[in-house]
């Protein structure tokens, strides 16, 4: 029995089908919802943006703020009445989700993200977490 | 013939320099568009005349050495127009796969391509270029770092820029002589604000002009097709074209980057990226704005996010966390959790935001972009025989 799942959001359509998928398949289950600010892009302005603003926590919070209202208006949806958790971390989104994965069961992460621009600063987020992951990771097509 | 191949090198020439008006307009007025100081036209309409004034001055440097120095012979008509269509391409993948591609270097290695496949290299010149390449980015983060760890937070405690509601100055009608003053909600501070921003705008825009402008006409300067005065208003008109209609789109892509920082920071940037590539220019060497904006950015960022206390403790002033080396490596202090929110599993480290494997990563784009092209255009003219 599955009790801890962690659903990595990038607010893509990809990756709200990991989450759908994951409160489908685990309904049961505690899912934390994972959302990573400040990524590498083409000027790094988000990731500077984030430093440089007076309270971080808050700064990064308002960047994660519409992820969250997204996931969870999919668990209503789902009728999912367990609650999901939320919760962000700053960075590059794998080495985000690989600190997290250890206190979890399961990772359900989106097969890809973004466009090939993103692709090109991050790389597959997917691939890499399945390859590094200490735990079992689904990944959602 | 003649006439056909330089309309086609002119028709080439534009396409660059209307990329470049795109990009360099989105990133030298994104910030203060974005801050709703001045409209897209009329941002427009200064970039024009900067980038014209930049061309025309300190770009000259910068065309000689394009069209004279990187190799020894000139570049014929023919030789231009194919480096010419290799920028073009360096410019196309830019925008498609949305990689900032240095425009300087995608120009400078087709032009060493084609010095490669003709035995014609000045390697004195381009080692000395390819050394600037190696300075400029560990210059603009150093300037960058030392800026956000010691000052930013000193300069965001008394510098605010905003926009109040109403118009910035207004006519004043109840004087004999009617007077600008200050509009409604304006403040000396804001009008001072509004001008520095104008102000570091029009520099960028004279820096994008002394550096750019050069990249898309210089092919076409070497051979005597084009002269060097038509030439650089052939792309003052090129790229203003790209200032007036694809900027509106680069104002909300590039510029959005620039915006997701706080206007002062875009500032300090857009003041540091603009004398670096200014000074480069005037000695010659072509160089990227983008190239020294970007590691100015990454080097505020980090500077910022390794210091010790944290912005909001500085603009109180009521630390007293002394700067000393020891301190440098101290981890930055734990955001207080608000009673009633879940205690954060561990603290956010600001020091996260910029691995140094992804800065690697982003720096090697500007080793792949200049090496591809300079192979491509080695390999195309080697095949094709043009020189």
């Amino acid at each position: 029995m599955i009790s801890r799942v962690l659903v990595p959001m990038d607010g893509s359509e990809m990756s709200e089908h990991a989450l759908e998928y994951a409160l489908t398949a685990y309904p049961d289950a505690e899912i934390t919802v994972l959302h990573v600010v400040g990524e590498p892009s083409s000027m790094w302005g988000s990731a500077t943006g984030l430093a440089l603003a007076d309270d971080l926590e808050e700064a990064a919070q308002e960047h994660a703020q519409s992820t969250f209202d997204r996931a969870r208006e999919l668990a209503a949806d789902a009728g999912s009445d367990a609650t999901i958790e939320t919760t962000f971390e700053l960075g590059h989104p794998v080495r985000a989700i690989i600190n997290r994965a250890d206190d979890y069961e399961t990772v359900v992460i989106g097969s890809h993200g973004g466009t090939i621009s993103e692709r090109l600063f991050v790389g597959n987020v997917a691939e890499k977490v399945v390859r590094r992951s200490p735990v079992p990771v689904v990944v959602v097509r | 013939m003649v006439e056909t191949v330089l309309l086609v090198g002119i028709v080439a020439s534009v396409f660059v320099g209307f990329n470049i008006g795109g990009s360099s307009t989105g990133i030298a007025w994104g910030p203060a568009v974005g801050a709703g100081l001045l409209s897209k036209v009329s941002a427009a309409a200064l970039m024009t005349f900067f980038v014209f004034l930049g061309g025309w001055t300190v770009g000259r440097n910068v065309m000689d050495t394009l069209s004279g120095d990187i190799i020894s012979i000139e570049i014929s008509l023919a030789a231009g127009v194919a480096v010419l269509f290799f920028i073009g391409l360096g410019i196309l993948i830019a925008n498609v796969f949305g990689v900032p591609v240095p425009t300087s270097m995608t120009t400078v290695g087709a032009i060493a391509g084609l010095g490669l496949a003709t035995g014609t290299l000045n390697y004195e010149t381009i080692t000395w270029i390819i050394s600037w390449w190696v300075v400029t980015p560990v210059l603009g983060l150093w300037i960058g770092a030392t800026v956000g760890r010691y000052i930013y937070p000193e300069l965001n405690r008394r510098f605010e820029i905003r926009s109040s509601e109403g118009s910035l100055l207004a006519l004043d009608r109840n004087s004999s002589l009617p007077m600008p003053t200050l509009g409604p909600n304006t403040t000396y501070q804001e009008l001072g604000g509004t001008i520095v921003v104008l102000v570091i705008g029009c520099y960028m825009a004279f820096s994008a002009g002394a550096s750019n402008v050069p990249n898309a006409v210089a092919p076409l300067v070497s051979s005597g097709a084009l002269e060097v005065n038509t030439a650089i208003i052939i792309a003052t008109v090129a790229i203003g074209l790209g200032g007036f209609t694809i900027a509106r789109r680069t104002m909300e892509s590039v510029g959005s980057e620039l915006s997701d920082i706080p206007l002062l920071a875009a500032l300090i940037v857009m003041l540091t990226a603009s004398s670096i590539t200014t000074a480069l220019s005037w000695i010659g060497i072509p160089i990227s704005l983008v190239m020294s904006s970007v590691m100015t950015i990454v080097g505020l960022g980090w500077g910022r996010a390794t210091r010790p206390i944290t912005a909001r403790e500085a603009i109180r002033g009521d630390t007293d966390a002394e700067l000393a080396m020891g301190a440098l490596t101290a981890e930055p202090d734990a955001p207080v959790t608000k009673i009633g929110e879940a205690e954060s599993e561990e603290a956010l480290d600001a020091g996260d935001l910029f691995n140094p494997r992804a800065i690697v990563k982003y720096v090697s784009m500007w080793i792949i972009g200049p090496t591809m092209s300079t192979l491509l255009a080695y390999g195309f003219f080697v095949t094709v025989g043009i020189s």
